[in-house]
């Protein structure tokens, strides 16, 4: 009764193929998974929305974690509690997404927040969909006339942006297995400890053999787009080098301010914002290597 | 000396009555009378309320688009045809006078020629349904002329000359944009600095700070068959929403009821604003003949109500070697944003205490409240005094460390000490109680100040911790903002039960409570037999408003006035049922005997029962009034306020020298509030304020964009603390040094429970990096790029 | 001119749902845009739900829907469509205090108490799936539940010693024994 939120309609589908059947009917649905971030969207006139579609009914379908083939497949209504309540996150390889559990809004909002309203979000501060580019995932979409695959580094194009077309709906992200040489780790840091945006996100990706980094994979919350990218070139220069304090601040000085733009904003400067880059993507790389020696 | 007035003489005796007397009720723990009732989810709150009324309306507030522009027309005529809109308010539908404002008329209700920040309205749309009536607002045509934005109220004035300079002005109907000078002149400055050892300097910044309590605001409102309006609101100051409502209406005072339900936080931030929902809200109920609803959204309540006051300072100390202060100079610009709000009492209560708890012989003080185009500020928890002590207890650090001095020593030095006169020429005397030393003193034992200082001065590593102290004061009462006055009612019933009325508010500090316990004191009866009953200005008499920790202070004077009278009473009644003096009677509800004879017991009941039929009346009124304030306007000498809270907080911290963020560990602060009353909500006090403090320290700041538009208004983007971000420890202590005009030596501490505290938190992370901030909320950023300049940064 | 045409009304159609709240089963029409926060408090009373921000910022409108804490304030009412809803007026029976609500009583933490009823479904969630909470574990659960009277170090020992009145068995209380 009293609150004030531009009116809508909600579509509820009976399953995915009704689901799919009224995007390509209608131009006027608006998906919405969890509707943490949607709802806020349409309360502030960002989104106009004339209706909802709400894709909740679909988690019959499009709600689990499935681990075959050497593959891991997350369906993409599986809330992110779901997610961090699953074995999955206590796999050691998978620690990073432990980390994105700590520090992922708060513990009601991962009740309704899911994995695929975190990727289709499309914003710097989407911690999952960073993790998944360490991860190298990739994000399933339906249509009525089938699915794709997209590599989830080729995802985004913009701010709230994405490759995602109108009749298409999110339905799983995936990634492969990764070795057990390897590890992840998350960082998010910001001037309020509990339920912070992040002034900086680092999530990292590491394989390490004999000291040796077979592999490295880095994404930020934002290295000059306004979505979560990787920093390729600080990753190139890393791999196949022995791991040492040295080579690390080597990439942190001489590589990553490269491929690096940050903005300056009301809540930090672009300076800081670098500056806490480099420090937090040490940390990530060292409590990675401390993950896989078995430091946890 | 002219008599004291029966109100004063009674509290003095019962304050000497009780000195040494062990206390039934007063500073125990006593779960407060509505615990049980919020604990089950049964209170209600102004926005509950609306549950009840199926006719209502919800009014909505259409909110200029510019920070600052002349209003050439506006067209309502779209919104008002849109379907299910039953009314649009503009200015020229005001019946009585267009205007809120607190201190000085300058805030119209509804804008109709000019808008100077973005809160300002410009229509209000009735409709059954909110959402209909916010899809209407889009359809309020306005034609702007827009002008240039002022943010910074350093484009008004200039820091160092306090000159107004050229600019557009805000208020041209004002012909400044100054609203108000106050000033300190004692001793010869001159002097002071030409004879000094040491001088240190500093300016000094600190942001805008919200309440961000967690009820945003909400007033329903009824309409009355007589043309008058009965108002539920959330509100610090039923009374002067009454008066509001009145003025805007056009109605006698007598014509408007405010209720006032539990309320969910006020901090301060619902004094003024009352005024505008109540308004709103009795405008729309009287046009429709409906209840009408208006309840703010969190992103309203963001821009829509008053803020702490940014201060920008520069302060100047001299010293002698040995630590002897021997003078302050300070220029202090207040940023009131559009409207002046609270505004010239916060920037008079800054000044007042500008120099800090220490005997200063030298002062110059000149502080300045301007219009800027930011959301206006008002009224805050510590008045002013938050923004001036994070200046002078850095200033004090600053001195320290130019001293080769530890900072306890030099405080110990210059504090004030019963018989010292206060920088206003404000003597000390033994009535007050001034129990600062020992304030200091136990906060530096309960810290192992001495013992950490050393240690955490040879850290190596990423993680340094620190330890700070900061000192305050505050004075009790509203000084010279007005006469100081408040009272209370209570009515023993012919149950025995008692009703217990008084017009200050809880909003969740629980002074109530406090009162209600110097009444069980008094009468020897248990708080439980008592009934609170909320504020409503058709029941509970007029107490003043509920600002300025004036609480368990004034209304608690006041209430032991009417304990009093109807103790006198209750006794003679007894000593006839139990044959001994008057004196003599002890009242331990439910029992009544005399102290001479404790064997032979009449029941309480049977006392009031006999009252009754004896024709005693058994309900009574207890009014107090502090003495008024003196204050000269050229001198700033005088004696501002009746008397003094003090106290010392001491911070541990730890610092992230990579990041530069700051964890707070552990908190000590002790305080002199003369008596505890409340013990529970005195803890309550020192915990809460050392968490806002906190997050006045570190991470909160309202911003405003170079067009006045509000970056962070939610409570996602406006961090407060989280359960994460508090410290592991805050340790209160109390000192009781008693004055002897509060009710058994109290004095209040709701606001200074957070002056204090980011000087503290603030001297401690210069102490953990050995750096000096100048700048709160002291962020990681700042913490780093300092350590970054001073090249001591590990990485 | 007070009427909403019918035509305005029919672009967004009722939609009846079911709702369990507290163990008692409802029908109620609601807009497609309502909220389960609205629904809660005005349609069927239960006012111990509050809205702090509507935003799903604060924790002051949390309820357990099929015993997951959610944000009623982002739950859309179709969405509840046949869940059971808890909210704190449903936590203990008539004339008895939870657990939580005891201890909460016992370290003197209330305030104002508008974010009370989201802290103790917050507690309650926590404690359903971990009956024994470390500080850490307890400062993760409680950490979207903003207090600004600051009672945060009080929660902190109230949920200790809920779990420990769980543990011996006590999990409610005699409402008129717990006051003051």
């Amino acid at each position: 009764m009293v609150i004030c939120i531009p009116r809508f309609n909600v579509y509820i589908p009976k399953d995915v193929s009704d689901a799919l059947n009224a995007l390509s009917q209608r131009k006027d649905l608006i998906p919405m998974g969890g509707g943490s971030d949607l709802l806020v969207l349409i309360r502030n006139g960002i989104v106009k929305a004339d209706t909802v579609l709400d894709l909740w009914p679909l988690r019959k379908e499009l709600a689990y974690i499935k681990r075959e083939d050497g593959t891991v497949r997350i369906g993409a209504l599986t809330t992110v509690s779901e997610l961090c309540e699953s074995d999955l996150i206590k796999d050691v390889r998978y620690a990073g997404l432990a980390d994105v559990c700590k520090k992922f809004s708060t513990p009601f909002i991962r009740n309704i927040a899911t994995v695929g309203g975190n990727v289709g979000a499309a914003h710097p501060l989407s911690d999952i969909a960073l993790m998944l580019l360490v991860l190298n995932g990739k994000v399933k979409l339906l249509s009525k006339n089938g699915e794709r695959e997209v590599n989830i580094a080729k995802f985004f194009k913009g701010k709230r942006r994405t490759v995602r077309n109108h009749d298409e709906i999110i339905a799983e992200v995936s990634f492969t297995e990764t070795p057990h040489n390897s590890s992840t780790a998350f960082i998010k840091f910001d001037r309020r400890w509990g339920h912070a945006m992040g002034y900086v996100l680092v999530g990292a990706y590491m394989q390490l053999r004999d000291n040796i980094i077979e592999d490295v994979r880095i994404a930020f919350d934002s290295t000059g787009n306004p979505y979560p990218e990787r920093v390729w070139t600080t990753e190139e220069f890393l791999k196949g080098k022995e791991f040492s304090d040295e080579l690390i601040k080597q990439a942190l000085n001489n590589v990553l301010p490269k491929e690096m733009k940050r903005i300056t904003d009301y809540r930090a400067s672009a300076e800081y914002r670098l500056d806490l880059s480099k420090v937090l993507l040490r940390r990530a790389l060292l409590k990675i290597k401390s993950r896989i020696e078995g430091g946890g | 000396m002219s008599e004291l007035p029966e109100y004063v003489r009674i509290v003095e005796e019962i304050f000497d009555k009780y000195k040494d007397k062990e206390f039934l009720y007063v500073g125990k723990r006593i779960q407060r009378w509505d615990a049980i009732e919020k604990i089950k989810g049964r209170v209600l709150f102004t926005a509950d309320f609306a549950k009840y009324y199926r006719n209502a309306v919800f009014v909505y507030s259409v909110r200029t688009k510019y920070a600052h522009a002349k209003i050439k027309s506006i067209d309502i005529s779209e919104a008002q045809r849109y379907p299910g809109v039953l009314r649009v308010i503009t200015a020229k539908d005001i019946p009585g006078v267009n205007d809120v404002g607190y201190v000085i008329p300058d805030q119209p209700l509804l804008v109709s020629d000019k808008a100077r920040y973005i809160g300002d309205i410009v229509a209000l749309i009735v409709a059954e349904d909110p959402n209909v009536a916010k899809e209407a607002g889009e359809l309020i045509k306005v034609d702007y002329e827009k002008l240039p934005v002022i943010t910074d109220p350093l484009q008004v004035i200039d820091l160092r000359t306090l000159k107004e300079k050229e600019h557009p002005l805000i208020h041209e109907e004002r012909g400044s944009d100054v609203v108000a000078h106050f000033k300190i002149r004692k001793g010869d400055v001159r002097k002071a600095f030409d004879e000094a050892d040491v001088v240190v300097e500093g300016e000094y910044s600190t942001p805008f700070q919200e309440h961000a309590y967690m009820e945003p605001e909400a007033a329903i409102a009824l309409p009355e068959a007589d043309g008058g309006v009965t108002i539920i609101a959330t509100t610090q100051c039923p009374f002067d929403v009454r008066k509001a409502v009145a003025k805007v209406l056009g109605v006698t005072q007598n014509k408007v009821r405010v209720i006032v339900p539990a309320v969910g936080g006020g901090f301060g931030g619902k004094e003024d604003v009352a005024n505008e929902l109540g308004a709103k809200a009795a405008l729309a109920a009287l046009m429709t003949g409906r209840p009408a609803v208006v309840i703010h959204s969190r992103e309203e309540s963001m821009i829509g109500h008053s803020k702490r006051h940014p201060m920008k300072a520069w302060y100047r100390h001299a010293a002698k070697r040995d630590g002897t202060l021997l003078g302050v100079e300070a220029n202090i610009v207040f940023d009131t944003g559009a409207y002046a709000s609270l505004g010239p009492f916060v920037a008079w209560r800054a000044t007042v205490h500008a120099t800090g708890p220490y005997r200063v012989e030298a002062a110059r003080v000149d502080t300045l409240s301007v219009y800027t185009n930011n959301v206006y500020a008002g009224a805050f928890r510590g008045f002013g005094c938050p923004q001036v002590t994070f200046a002078i207890e850095s200033q004090m650090d600053a001195l320290a460390e130019k001293l080769g001095m530890d900072p306890v020593d030099l405080r110990l030095k210059n504090i004030l000490r019963e018989g010292d006169r206060t920088v206003h020429g404000q003597l000390l005397t033994r009535d007050h109680g001034v129990g600062l030393e020992e304030a200091i003193l136990k906060a530096v034992e309960a810290s192992r100040w001495h013992e950490k200082r050393k240690l955490f001065s040879k850290q190596v590593g990423t993680l340094r911790k620190g330890i700070g102290i900061a000192l305050l004061w505050h004075g009790n009462s509203i000084g010279v903002e007005g006469a100081d006055y408040s009272s209370a009612t209570l009515i023993i019933n012919r149950d025995g039960s008692i009703t217990f009325r008084v017009g200050l508010i809880d909003m969740g500090q629980g002074s109530q409570w406090g009162m209600v316990l110097i009444a069980s004191e008094i009468l020897g009866v248990p708080p439980s037999y008592f009934r609170v009953e909320q504020p409503d200005t058709a029941a509970t008499p007029d107490s003043g408003p509920t600002v300025a920790s004036r609480s368990t202070v004034m209304g608690g004077a006041a209430v032991v006035n009417a304990a009093y009278k109807l103790r006198q009473r209750l006794n003679k009644v007894a000593s006839t049922l139990l044959g001994c003096d008057p004196d003599d009677v002890e009242i331990r509800a439910p029992d009544v005997y005399c102290r001479s004879n404790p064997e032979k017991k009449v029941s309480w009941s049977d006392v009031v029962e006999q009252s009754f039929w004896l024709g005693i009346p058994l309900q009574e009124f207890g009014y107090f009034r502090a003495p008024p304030a003196e204050w000269d306007e050229e001198t700033g000498q005088g004696a501002p306020y009746i008397t003094y809270t003090f106290g010392a907080i001491i911070a541990e911290v730890t610092v992230d020298l990579e990041t530069g963020g700051v964890k707070v560990d552990r908190m000590v602060t002790a305080y002199d509030i003369g008596k505890v009353i409340n013990r529970v909500g005195a803890e309550l006090h020192a915990e809460g304020g050392a968490i806002q403090g906190l997050g006045y320290a570190l991470m909160e700041e309202v911003v405003h964009n170079k067009d006045a538009y509000v970056m962070n208004a939610n409570l996602s983007t406006y961090y407060i603390p989280t359960i994460h971000d508090v410290p592991d420890e805050i340790i209160p202590i109390f000192v009781e040094a008693k004055y002897r005009r509060g009710p058994f030596g109290a004095k209040g501490l709701g606001e200074p429970s957070i002056n204090g505290i980011a000087p503290a938190i603030v001297n401690a992370v210069s102490h953990a990096t050995g750096l000096r901030f100048h700048s709160i909320p002291l962020t990681p950023e700042k913490v780093y790029m300092a350590l970054k300049k001073a090249g001591k940064t590990l990485f | 001119m007070s009427v909403i045409p019918r035509e305005e009304w029919d672009k967004y159609p009722d939609i009846e749902i079911t709702l369990n709240v507290n163990g008692k089963d409802y029908k109620v029409k609601v807009k497609p845009y309502e909220r389960l926060l609205d629904v809660l408090r005005y349609k069927l009373g239960f006012t111990g739900v509050k809205e702090g921000c509507g935003r799903g910022e604060c924790g002051a409108c949390v309820v357990l829907m099929d015993g997951k804490l959610v944000p009623s304030c982002l739950v859309l009412a179709v969405r509840a469509n046949g869940s059971k809803v808890l909210t704190v007026e449903g936590l203990a029976p008539e004339g008895k205090l939870h657990a939580i609500q005891k201890a909460l009583l016992d370290t003197y933490a209330v305030q104002c108490g508008f974010c009370f009823p989201g802290v103790i479904l917050a507690i309650k969630a926590l404690l359903d799936r971990n009956p024994n909470p470390t500080d850490e574990e307890i400062k993760d659960a409680l950490s979207g539940q903003l207090c600004r009277c600051g009672s945060y170090l009080r929660f902190i020992k109230a949920v200790k010693l809920a779990a420990q009145y769980i543990r011996e068995g006590k999990e409610y209380f005699d409402e008129s024994g717990a006051r003051g």
